[in-house]
């Protein structure tokens, strides 16, 4: 379980219990996680001053898409994965892995092996 | 002019009368022959025309027929000619005014003496309205002189006996014997046998009295032909008065005979084709009003045919419908007195079965040049039918008239080029423009450029396919509204299947669209909370059985959360998941774990989102279970005081909120954080966007939130 250690994952989710949720998952990955944050003013502070392996994107943010995010990530080569519940990939990024949500250790997995493998 | 002069016995009456009956009706009549010229029309198929009477023999008439009833009027033609029967045609025509009329047309096969076909006899009365009789006379003399008027007169003079004792060239040329063979034979020799009983006593008479006198006979030439004369007939006397020979004027009139014989045959068959078309016709003595009425005159009227065929003016009136009788009378009455035709529509009861019909008639008065009396005359027929056919209409229309204007539904018919025809009040209701704005208006004034393409593709499609189409356009109404329509819309056709115009019935749909549409969001949404509600009870799950906790220990941590989640979402829900009480979801979250006595809960209400309203439940209901297991509420005076207030700072409102206890056990702060500490400075502090901190103080547990005013509450 060790694949990614040392792995900076930025995590964006705002329920808090979910965030917690899946830092703990991406802890027992081996990663780092970065955030959590669940607003997209401090995601894209992040995206854009962190260093950064990957990141998970939940689309939701308290009524704001995370698209911004997103093109942040896009600009600066950083590879990611869409998180959500029920939905579909952001209007120009179709072709991006989506995590349907509740987060399970081997979807993560999984989309970072897709994302970096 | 030779049969006109006095004396002379009249033509006897009938064919002309005949003509100048068909020349006063106002319905066409017309003779074709084999080859479908004309050979006769009549007056008013001439004046309906406005041409030459020569022009209106040869007189195309397919080209004033209505273009809509040309297709099928002149097939119809071609079917019942081709059928040698009787057969009808209905249509528009065009007069010589340029205006529509509808005619009604009855064409019967001729047939001669063989009963070979020789063309057709018609007729063609104008249904449109009842149309003044225009009368005039013909010339008749002229029309008769055209028989005769080539004749030159023959002489023969007889004796007493009847002994030929002198003639002219003419009359041996006439009666067809030599001068010799004349002088030799007696004037009853050569008349045909059948004339010799009718002549004789007149010359007897005449020999004995003197009595001039004027007829007709045969004579029989000696190559066997018969040759007719009308012979003027008077005594020639010796000086002293005695009569001592007979003279004759003759001429040869066989040439008229045989015309009037054609033309009796004529009248004959143009009165069949006129019976067969269902035109009685009457000719009445204008002093006694009795006449000839044709037989089927007395059978319109059902009563029995009289052997004389006369009927009088008094046998009409009595079988005309009490409630129509003076209405009758006095045009009948006015047209005797003034000459003025007339055109009615009444109701006859039957003699035989009392049955009601209705009757048109044109009646006219035809005065004569000269000395003889004017005459009645004209023509009926039975219209009962086309009465009740208008009835029936007139009635399916009201009844369609009701339905188009209550229906609910939208009703709309169109030309093919989409201009509106009619709208119902429903449409005028619902788009919000008058009546007048609509009709007049194309479909597309009132859709917005895609939407016109639904609707023509829709149209294209039944042009090719025919049948109904089924679609939803959105149509704007007068203020901008759009108003989604489903419409079932056909094309109308004529007779001939040919499209004329669309009928389309809508329906509006817009409530019944907003409300599935309404219905999705609510699936979809619910489909999201409750995906977000496994995934917050997946985290609460793994929080709770995280590490070495004993499992009987990290149920109960597990249920508490889930309950508290659960008691949440109750408030939630009924609230509908709109903006909640933060007092109520403090309040609900604090009671399952104390009596009240032993919380104070105090502060503004203010409205918190369904989002933030859960996490504050679950970092109460983590500070809960902290104070009941290690904290004031493990010991029984023990109390808990959460407070909050909006504090001004930095020209913002924000959030102040603490949670106090008291009378406790003594506070050590924690080595190991949990799930609670966690979910509270690090959950609630991000779901608030301020700071959350826990200050374990000796005393008692503090902890504060500076945070934004929730999203919400401002």
């Amino acid at each position: 379980m060790n694949t990614w250690r040392g792995l900076r994952v930025l995590v964006v989710e705002d329920e808090p219990v979910v965030a917690m949720c899946l830092e703990d998952i991406l802890d027992g990955l081996g990663c780092e996680p970065v955030g959590p944050v669940g607003r997209v003013a401090e995601g894209l502070a992040l995206a854009e001053r962190e260093n950064l392996g990957a990141a998970i994107l939940d689309i939701n943010l308290a009524g704001e898409r995370s698209t911004p995010i997103a093109e942040a990530l896009r600009r600066r080569g950083v590879p990611f994965a869409f998180a959500s519940g029920y939905g579909t990939a952001p209007e120009g990024f179709e072709t991006w892995p989506l995590i349907e949500k509740p987060y399970r250790e081997a979807d993560i997995d999984a989309a970072l092996k897709a994302l970096l493998g | 002019m030779i049969e006109a002069e006095p004396g002379h016995e009249p033509l006897p009456v009938g064919e002309d009368e005949f003509r100048m009956i068909a020349d006063s009706a106002p319905v066409a009549v017309w003779v074709t022959r084999l080859d479908r010229t004309r050979s006769f029309v009549n007056r008013a198929y001439v004046e309906f025309l406005g041409v030459p009477y020569d022009e209106a023999l040869a007189f195309d008439w397919r080209r004033i027929i209505h273009p809509e009833d040309a297709a099928r009027v002149l097939a119809q033609s071609v079917a019942g000619e081709a059928s040698l029967e009787t057969f009808d045609l209905e249509g528009r025509y065009r007069n010589a005014r340029g205006e529509w009329r509808w005619l009604h047309s009855t064409s019967s096969p001729r047939r001669d003496a063989q009963g070979r076909h020789i063309g057709f006899i018609g007729v063609a009365h104008d249904v449109t309205e009842a149309k003044e009789a225009e009368l005039a006379l013909r010339d008749r003399e002229a029309q008769l002189s055209a028989f005769i008027a080539q004749s030159t007169a023959g002489f023969a003079q007889v004796d007493l006996e009847g002994h030929f004792t002198l003639v002219n060239d003419r009359f041996c040329e006439i009666a067809g014997w030599s001068r010799d063979e004349l002088m030799g034979m007696r004037m009853l020799e050569i008349t045909h046998p059948d004339d010799r009983d009718r002549n004789r006593p007149l010359f007897e008479r005449a020999v004995a009295v003197g009595t001039p006198y004027t007829h007709e006979k045969r004579y029989i030439r000696k190559d066997g032909s018969i040759v007719w004369v009308n012979n003027s007939v008077s005594v020639i006397r010796r000086p002293d008065g005695e009569p001592f020979g007979v003279l004759a004027v003759t001429l040869d009139v066989t040439r008229r005979r045989e015309a009037e014989a054609r033309l009796r045959k004529s009248e004959e068959s143009l009165r069949l084709a006129t019976e067969s078309a269902g035109m009685a016709s009457w000719e009445l003595d204008l002093e006694t009003l009795e006449g000839e009425w044709s037989p089927n005159r007395f059978d319109l009227l059902g009563m029995e045919r009289r052997a004389d065929s006369r009927g009088s003016f008094d046998d009409w009136i009595e079988r005309v419908h009490p409630e129509d009788r003076e209405m009758v009378r006095t045009a009948a009455q006015r047209c005797l007195r003034t000459g003025r035709p007339y055109t009615i529509e009444y109701r006859v009861c039957r003699a035989d079965n009392r049955e009601e019909r209705w009757l048109q008639s044109h009646g006219s008065r035809i005065d004569y040049e000269g000395k003889r009396p004017s005459r009645f005359v004209g023509v009926s027929f039975d219209i009962t039918d086309r009465k009740r056919a208008e009835d029936e209409l007139r009635e399916s229309e009201a009844r369609f008239r009701t339905i188009f204007e209550q229906a609910n539904d939208f009703l709309v018919t169109t030309t093919l080029d989409q201009v509106i025809t009619s709208v119902n009040p429903a449409v005028v209701a619902a788009l919000g423009y008058a009546e007048d704005e609509i009709v007049g208006a194309k479909i597309g004034d009132f859709m917005d450029p895609d939407q016109l393409a639904v609707a023509m593709a829709a149209f294209e499609h039944k042009l090719r396919e025919g049948g109904t189409t089924r679609l939803s356009v959105t149509v704007r109404a007068r203020d901008g509204r759009p108003l989604i329509w489903e419409v079932n819309s056909r094309l109308t056709a004529d007779a001939e299947g040919n499209p004329t115009g669309l009928h389309a019935i809508g329906r509006d749909v817009t409530e019944a669209k907003r409300a599935e549409a309404h219905l999705r969001l609510l699936v979809d949404e619910l489909n999201h909370r409750v995906k977000n509600t496994l995934a917050i009870v997946q985290g609460i799950a793994q929080q709770s059985f995280k590490g070495a906790v004993d499992p009987a220990t990290a149920r109960r941590a597990f249920e508490g959360r889930l309950a508290a989640l659960s008691e949440a979402h109750n408030l939630l829900t009924r609230e509908h998941w709109g903006a909640v009480s933060m007092k109520q979801i403090i309040g609900d979250a604090v009671a399952p774990h104390g009596d009240a006595a032993r919380f104070t809960i105090g502060g503004p209400d203010l409205p918190i989102l369904p989002k933030t309203a859960i996490s504050l439940a679950l970092a109460m209901h983590e500070l809960s279970t902290n104070a009941v297991k290690h904290g004031a509420l493990s010991q029984p005076e023990g109390h808990v005081a959460i407070r909050w207030t909006c504090v001004e700072r930095e020209g913002r409102t924000r959030l102040a909120l603490t949670w106090e206890e008291r009378g406790g056990p003594k506070v050590t702060t924690p080595t190991r954080r949990g799930f609670g500490t966690r979910m509270i400075e690090r959950g609630l502090a991000a779901e608030l966007g301020g700071a959350v901190v826990i200050d374990f103080r000796p005393e008692g547990l503090v902890c504060t939130v500076d945070a934004p005013l929730p999203e919400g509450a401002e």
